[in-house]
This record gives C-alpha cells, sequence and structure tokens, in this order.
C-alpha cells in the first residue's frame, strides 16, 4: 500500500511539491514579519516558526491522503481487499510519515540558510528527536483526522478545524524545545521532558488511532 | 418453474451465500428489513427494485463494507461479522464506479490489487487477465487515457484479480452505451458457470436472461422472490403491482 | 399519528414535572452559594482580596464544564458500542452545555484577571486549557455540520468527543510545561486551604451548578427529540 501511494506521489508530483514550496514560501514571509522591526528574527521565536511552518504543510499533505481514493471513488477499492482496517491507518500514516519527512529535510537546511547556521548544527541529533517524535504525532492524528474529514463536505476546511485544536499541545512541546536549543539555553533536562511528553502524546494518539479506525474509515 | 441447468459446476454442500434476516438501520429507519435468501453455488440472483429500495445496501453488506444492524449474512462458510477478511477473500465487486487509479496504468491497477489480495505470482495473473479482457495492447497506460468500456472491462478485471468464487455487481450497465452493455452481457455470459453471481440492475430483460433467482425489494423489504426460468412479462407485471412507484427497462 | 403524539405529551409531564424540581433544587443551591459567598465568608486575605468572591460561581462553572465533557466522552462511548441514537442526542445536549460552560469560564475568568491582576488575559494552564476546549468543541459543532449523511454525522461526532475529551488533560499538561502563571491554586498539598464557610459556600455553587447542568440537559434532551420525531413525522408524510 505504502508502495503505491508513493508511486502515485512519484506519478503525479503534486502533494510534495506544494508542501515543499509552501514551506518554503512561509519561512520567507515569517522572516519579512518578524523583522519589521528593523532587527534579527529573535532566536526565541524561531523554534515556534519552524513548527507552525511544519504543522501547517503537514496539514497540506494530510488533506491529500485520501484524496485519490475519495476523488476516483477507489475506497470501496480498498474497503474490499483481505487487511485490516488498522493496516490500512498504519500505511496512510507511513505515507504521511515519508512525505513529511522529505520535505523536512529539505527544509531545514533552508531553514539554517534563512535564520541560524550555526546552532542547527550544533543541536542537531536534539532537534532531528524532537521532529521526528513531534511527525509521529502529527501523522497519526493527522491521518485520524483525514480520514473522518474524507467524508464531509467541506473537506479542506473541516481538517484544519478539527486538526489545529488538538495538535496543541505537541505544537507547545516541540516548539518551546526547539526554541529552547535555539536560543542556546541548556538542554539537560527541559529538553528530555519534552521529548517524554511527545513520546508519550504519540503514544495516546496511536492507541486511539488503533482502537478508532474501523469506525472511522466507514462501514 | 424448472431450475436451469449450470455446465461445468459442481454441486457443494452448503449454499454459497446466506442472508438471514439481514437488516441494516438507522434509529428507526431501516434501509433494508428483515431480508432472507440463500444462493447455491454457481447460481445468478438477480436484484431488482426501484432507486433507493436498498439493493446497493444489500449488496454492500453481502461484500463486508457494511455491517449488518441485526441479522447475519455467510459467504462461501465464512460468516460476514466474525470474519470478514475471509469473505472479502472470496468476494468480487463490481460497480458502476471502476474503482482504479486514474493515474497509475492499468497494469500497475491490478498489481497493486493482486498484491493486496495475496495473489500467487501477481505479474503472472495480470497478464493473463490482460490478455483475457482484450486489454493487453494497453497494459502500459494510465487509466486516465482508456475509454470508459476498456475502463469498465479492467474494473472487471481487477475483480476477478483475486479470483474470487461470489462475484457482486451492482448496476454495472449504469452509464453505459448499447454496445457495451452489449460485450459486458457477453463477458458475463461467458464465465457465468465460473462463479455464484448477485446482481442488481434496472434492465429486466438481461437481468432474467442469466439469472434462476429474482428478488424484488421496495423500500428495504423483499416483495417478490422466485426461483427457476422468469418470464419478463410475469416479472414486470408483479414488479407494476407490489412496487410503489419507478419503471424498469 | 395522533395516538402516539398524545402518548408521548403524557409520558412528557412527569418527566417535565421532575426537571422543574431539578431546576428549582439548582436555583436554591445557587442562591445559597451566593448568600453565602459574598456575605457570610471572610474577604480573602491574600492580594486577590474582594474579588476572591468570584471563585464561588468560577469555579464550579469550570467543574461543570468538564463534567458535561465527560458526560459527552460516556455517551459517545456508549453510542459507538450499542448504536442507539440516543447517545447521541445526549451527547449533542452534553457538548453545547459544556460549550456554554466553558464561554462563562472564560468570561468570568478574564473579568476576575481583569479585577484581582490588571491584565485582560494571562496565558496560564487552566485559562489556555479552557480556550483550546471552546474551540475544540466548537468544531465539534462544525464537524457535524459538514456531515450531510446521518448516521455517519453521528459516528463522526462520537469519535470526536472521545478524541477532544482525551486531549483536554493532555493540552492542560503541555501548558504547564511552560513557567507558572498568576492562576490560584485552590486544592492545594495542604488540604483544601479554604475556612469552613468558604468550603460550604463553594460546595453549594458545584452542587448547584452540577444541578442546573442536568436540567438544561433535560431540557435539551426534550427539545432534540421533539426534533426528531417532528422529522420523523415529516418523513412519513412525504414518503
Amino acid at each position: 500500500m505504502v508502495r503505491k501511494d508513493l508511486l502515485l506521489e512519484m506519478r503525479t508530483r503534486e502533494t510534495v511539491a506544494a508542501m515543499f514550496l509552501f514551506v518554503v514560501l512561509a519561512m520567507v514571509v515569517f522572516h519579512y514579519a518578524f523583522t519589521a522591526g528593523g532587527r534579527g528574527a529573535p532566536a526565541l521565536y524561531t523554534g515556534g516558526m519552524l513548527w507552525v511552518v511544519f504543522v501547517f504543510g503537514a496539514l497540506l499533505g494530510l488533506g491529500r491522503s485520501f484524496a485519490h481514493e475519495k476523488d476516483e471513488g477507489c475506497l470501496d477499492g480498498l474497503l474490499l481487499c483481505p487487511v485490516d482496517r488498522v493496516t490500512i491507518f498504519l500505511s496512510k500514516m507511513t505515507a504521511n510519515l515519508v512525505f513529511l519527512g522529505l520535505i523536512q529535510v529539505l527544509a531545514v537546511p533552508v531553514f539554517a540558510l534563512f535564520f541560524a547556521p550555526g546552532r542547527i548544527v550544533a543541536h542537531l541529533p536534539a532537534l532531528v528527536l524532537l521532529i521526528a517524535l513531534g511527525d509521529v504525532g502529527i501523522s497519526a492524528l493527522g491521518t485520524l483526522l483525514a480520514t473522518i474529514a474524507m467524508h464531509t463536505r467541506a473537506r479542506d476546511l473541516i481538517l484544519p478545524i478539527v486538526f489545529l485544536p488538538l495538535v496543541v499541545p505537541l505544537l507547545i512541546a516541540a516548539a518551546t524545545g526547539t526554541s529552547g536549543l535555539l536560543s542556546g539555553a541548556p538542554g539537560g533536562p527541559s529538553l528530555l521532558g519534552r521529548a517524554a511528553f511527545l513520546l508519550v502524546y504519540d503514544g495516546v494518539f496511536l492507541v486511539l488511532a488503533y482502537g478508532t479506525y474501523d469506525v472511522a474509515i466507514g462501514e | 418453474m424448472t431450475a436451469r441447468s449450470q455446465p461445468g459446476v459442481v454441486a457443494s454442500a452448503g449454499p454459497e451465500i446466506v442472508a438471514a434476516g439481514l437488516t441494516r438501520s438507522f434509529g428507526r429507519r431501516a434501509v433494508v428489513a428483515d431480508l432472507s435468501f440463500t444462493v447455491a453455488r454457481g447460481g445468478f440472483l438477480a436484484l431488482f427494485g426501484p432507486n433507493g429500495a436498498g439493493k446497493t445496501t444489500t449488496l454492500r453488506l453481502l461484500a463486508t463494507l457494511l455491517r449488518p444492524s441485526a441479522g447475519s449474512v455467510a459467504v462461501a462458510g465464512h460468516d460476514g461479522r466474525r470474519d470478514p477478511t475471509a469473505v472479502r477473500r472470496a468476494v468480487g465487486f463490481i460497480s458502476h464506479e471502476p474503482l482504479l487509479y486514474r493515474d497509475l496504468t492499468a497494469r500497475e491497477n491490478l498489481r497493486f490489487y493482486a498484491d493486496m489480495y495475496g495473489v500467487a505470482d501477481p505479474a503472472g495473473r495480470v497478464a493473463e487477465l490482460l490478455e483475457r479482457l482484450e486489454l493487453g495492447h494497453r497494459g502500459g497506460d494510465a487509466v486516465a487515457t482508456l475509454s470508459r468500456g476498456m475502463r469498465q472491462r479492467l474494473a472487471i478485471a481487477r475483480a476477478l484479480v483475486h479470483r474470487p468464487r461470489v462475484l457482486l455487481l451492482d448496476e454495472p450497465d449504469a452509464g453505459l452505451d448499447a454496445r457495451a452493455v452489449e460485450l459486458l452481457g457477453g463477458l458475463l455470459a461467458e464465465i457465468r458457470g465460473e462463479h455464484t453471481f448477485v446482481c442488481s440492475t434496472h434492465d429486466l430483460r438481461r437481468g432474467l436472461e442469466l439469472a434462476d433467482q429474482v428478488l424484488i425489494l421496495d423500500a428495504g423489504r423483499a416483495v417478490y422472490h422466485a426461483h427457476g426460468t422468469l418470464d419478463p412479462g410475469d416479472v414486470l407485471d408483479v414488479y407494476r403491482e407490489r412496487v410503489r412507484e419507478g419503471a424498469l427497462v | 399519528m395522533t395516538v402516539a403524539a398524545r402518548g408521548s405529551s403524557a409520558r412528557a409531564r412527569p418527566a417535565t414535572a421532575t426537571t422543574v424540581a431539578v431546576l428549582a433544587a439548582a436555583a436554591a443551591f445557587l442562591l445559597a452559594d451566593v448568600l453565602v459567598g459574598f456575605l457570610a465568608a471572610p474577604t480573602d486575605a491574600s492580594t486577590l482580596g474582594f474579588t476572591q468572591k468570584i471563585f464561588y460561581v468560577h469555579a464550579p462553572i469550570a467543574e461543570t464544564a468538564l463534567l458535561a465533557y465527560a458526560v459527552a466522552f460516556v455517551a459517545a462511548l456508549l453510542f459507538l458500542r450499542r448504536d442507539d441514537p440516543r447517545y447521541d442526542r445526549l451527547g449533542l445536549a452534553a457538548v453545547r452545555l459544556g460549550l456554554l460552560f466553558s464561554v462563562l469560564v472564560m468570561v468570568s475568568g478574564v473579568i476576575w484577571g481583569r479585577a484581582a491582576w490588571g491584565v485582560w488575559w494571562a496565558w496560564e494552564p487552566r485559562l489556555t486549557t479552557f480556550l483550546i476546549a471552546c474551540l475544540l468543541y466548537a468544531g465539534y459543532f462544525v464537524l457535524r455540520g459538514a456531515v450531510d449523511d446521518e448516521s455517519r454525522r453521528a459516528t463522526f461526532a462520537a469519535l470526536y468527543a472521545i478524541v477532544a475529551f482525551v486531549d483536554v488533560p493532555i493540552t492542560f499538561f503541555a501548558t504547564r510545561l511552560l513557567p507558572a502563571g498568576l492562576h490560584p491554586v485552590v486544592l492545594g498539598p495542604s488540604g483544601s486551604g479554604m475556612a469552613w464557610r468558604d468550603l460550604v459556600a463553594f460546595l453549594c455553587g458545584t452542587a448547584g451548578m452540577t444541578l442546573l447542568f442536568v436540567g438544561l440537559l433535560r431540557i435539551e434532551m426534550g427539545i432534540e427529540a421533539l426534533r426528531e420525531g417532528l422529522r420523523d413525522l415529516a418523513d412519513r408524510l412525504e414518503g
């Protein structure tokens, strides 16, 4: 299944390109928004900005997770296959994770270029950890909600409305962690605490998705 | 009324499809209410009824795309509620949507479904099906570039890829022109002996040509149920008599 | 059809009586709460002073909002398990009331903050969590409005109610990650920390608000049931 989604993406190149473009454009906009006062963007803001950009970029991609199935009526085709519903969830989530990870790999260097080259390199492993944990949460929650949103009328509006409030805790943990790293505050305990929180968050929503996915995908 | 004989089909121990008290409702409104019927192996059940009578819902219940609110359904010996995966393995579904990915090629589509169903030697099976449905020359073309009739043939290939024992067809002739309907009819006649069928359609004559069992639904309930060779005129009379509205071809 | 209508209104009468009784009890408790809290209980010794009194209204409302969400959560679980539309109605009514109470929490919280500390808004855990809760449950209604298919609508609403309820405590803990705010902690480790008259006022308030919630819930459920009945009649007349 993941192979099919990746194939489709390579063939149409719609989603990933749009996500990447959005992320870069957003960073440019933020740069101008933050430097309106004439000074450079403070490190304290850039961590949050990075995550805002990631979350909204992810939203673009998540909205499209089931686009092919829904627009072309293939959802039944998928549901008719003798696979566990949870397997469908996991493979969609994996595909979303891959897309998100891909643009992040490309976007983080751009971010470093625009905002803070030195410190990124110094704290790369910690940053990667935070990003990885955050990505899992975003993908799990997002895939679950995209499944529900797929059946609604204003599909593209509903997903952000239901997704954003639920992702706030993840955002708080990831953004404050990243800002802490970038502004040179001592890493240590608070970083660990945030990573642990993200882990718990991921776990909770994965379990929720696992338990409710049968119902969510329609039956 | 004599039962139509099926060349090439071995009589099996139990009926292939068993629906008992099948009901699907929300709150107090029932979309399908208390349906019971059986289809023997190799049989062909034709479903008729006006729009909204519950034909599509019934087929989706048989395919485990929906769960029954009450009652049970068993296909090829597997209970739909307890073992839906096994039922899905035994069932092929054809609806008026082709269920194909437009941006992938015909071959890739079939390969995807073959893999999902765990078909042995997927590449070989795909090639075989493309040949059989005369799509071999277009195998490498994206589905978006195929004509409607070809897409329907590919959809049939998709439904057959895992050699299902049962084929469910939901108004397969909807939206097709006369020639495509002819081809479809010919194709169905050809594979008639290899599978058990449940087919819903508005085309009374063609449906009765192939069927050995008829069920007419109205507002979720069965209003007429008969076995054997039937005369279209008789069935049309019964239909007009018992169904509140709607017309048949 | 006329017989059915007559029958249901006969059934409704004893239920209405109970509802009135519940609301009357609620009013009594709330009145006691205000009287005891504002007149009898001593003025708070800390910097909050007289403004602390608003606590007797603010805190019960907050608790009741959370109670409403919990009810919606349970109703959602039951709906998914039993497929009975009555649970969907219960969930809808509970969320509606929960949202109402949450908005009141925000309003009373903002008033309190302005009066006590001079700021209109502070990003501290409890207030922020309620803000997120407001947004979440407003989303519940947006979601319901966007699904055309009735059975799907109830299913998705139930799913959302479950996910939202799980998210509330998570959000609360997340906001705690940031440095502590100005919000006073009520039930600290050293017991309730309140004089007995305060306690009485507080409990009266809690009981009153809870009863108010139950009373309003019953009314809501009744209204929804009538609406359902009306829709059914309309369907039957048309079809």
